[in-house]
């Protein structure tokens, strides 16, 4: 069981599932049919890579009150590599966003409900790390970042149900009632990509985890040798 | 928008998707294998110098 969570084995499985989602999003599901054309054909990996940002919050969040409530380092460990992973998607929705953005709506950037709040996130989540890097006692360092975590989760439910409660932004609904209007072939494609990405983020996760606790080794080590 | 210029577009994105990914993947597993490579010098480090004060009792 620990060798199928381990990131190699969960890279791989990643790995096949992306490679087989965007083949299917390439030759088996039809070139959509609104204004958007060919490019939609970028919403079988910007969705799911948005829905990994989230997540990998939502996992910091969680880690945020676990650590409050135990004062194990261990979640603030995870805590902190999930906002790292949280931030590498995020960063790569904001580009293949903007790329989208300009394909389909004739612009780089639009200050739309959706697209704000992501990039306050960004902010919120790039904040977090600042935070980390000023205080230097080990558990000082913890219970404030998990504080902050905490609050700056707030904006992540916000973020997903914009599209939602504001439906006049240009942002589609893509996962909702029936399917959020996507044809069968379509949510076969993005259904596996998804799946795929929130494998590569627990991958990720658990990569930067492990480098995280040999790094503590290290120190350790280097402690008691006297350097 | 033509499929050739629709092409572009996702052709960017999907690139830039796969450049950062495979980057943090070999960068990540590289890490990995330095800092393994750390703790066992420094292991050893410390059976050496263990060794001596251990023969000496």
């Amino acid at each position: 069981m620990k060798k199928l969570l381990s990131a190699p084995a969960l890279f791989a499985v990643a790995g096949v599932l992306l490679i087989v989602g965007v083949v299917l999003a390439f030759w088996y599901s039809p070139v959509d049919a609104s204004s958007m054309g060919f490019s939609q054909k970028i919403l079988y990996y910007h969705a799911p890579i948005a829905a990994a940002a989230l997540v990998a919050y939502g996992v910091a969040f969680v880690a945020a009150i676990a650590y409050l409530r135990t004062q194990d380092l261990k979640w603030d460990r995870l805590g902190f590599v999930s906002v790292r992973i949280g931030l590498v998607f995020s960063v790569l929705v904001m580009i293949t966003g903007m790329i989208w953005g300009k394909a389909a709506w004739g612009t780089w950037w639009a200050w739309e409900p959706r697209l704000t709040t992501f990039l306050l996130a960004c902010f919120l989540y790039a904040a977090y790390w600042v935070l980390r890097s000023v205080v230097d006692e080990e558990q000082r360092r913890a219970t404030y970042a998990a504080v902050f975590a905490i609050i700056a989760f707030i904006d992540v439910p916000i973020t997903f149900f914009a599209t939602r409660f504001l439906p006049e932004g240009l942002h589609p609904v893509v996962v909702g009632p029936g399917g959020g209007g996507m044809e069968g072939s379509m949510a076969v494609s993005f259904g596996i990509c998804m799946i795929g990405m929130l494998v590569l983020m627990a991958a990720m996760i658990v990569r930067d985890l492990e480098i995280e606790l040999i790094k503590d080794r290290v120190t350790d080590l280097k402690t008691s040798l006297g350097g | 928008m033509t499929i050739e210029e629709g092409a572009r577009y996702v052709a960017a994105a999907y690139a830039v998707i796969m450049a950062v990914l495979i980057v943090y993947y070999f960068m990540s597993s590289r890490r990995v294998s330095v800092l393994k490579r750390d703790v066992e010098l420094l292991e050893s480090e410390t059976q050496r110098r263990q060794a001596p004060a251990g023969g000496a009792e």
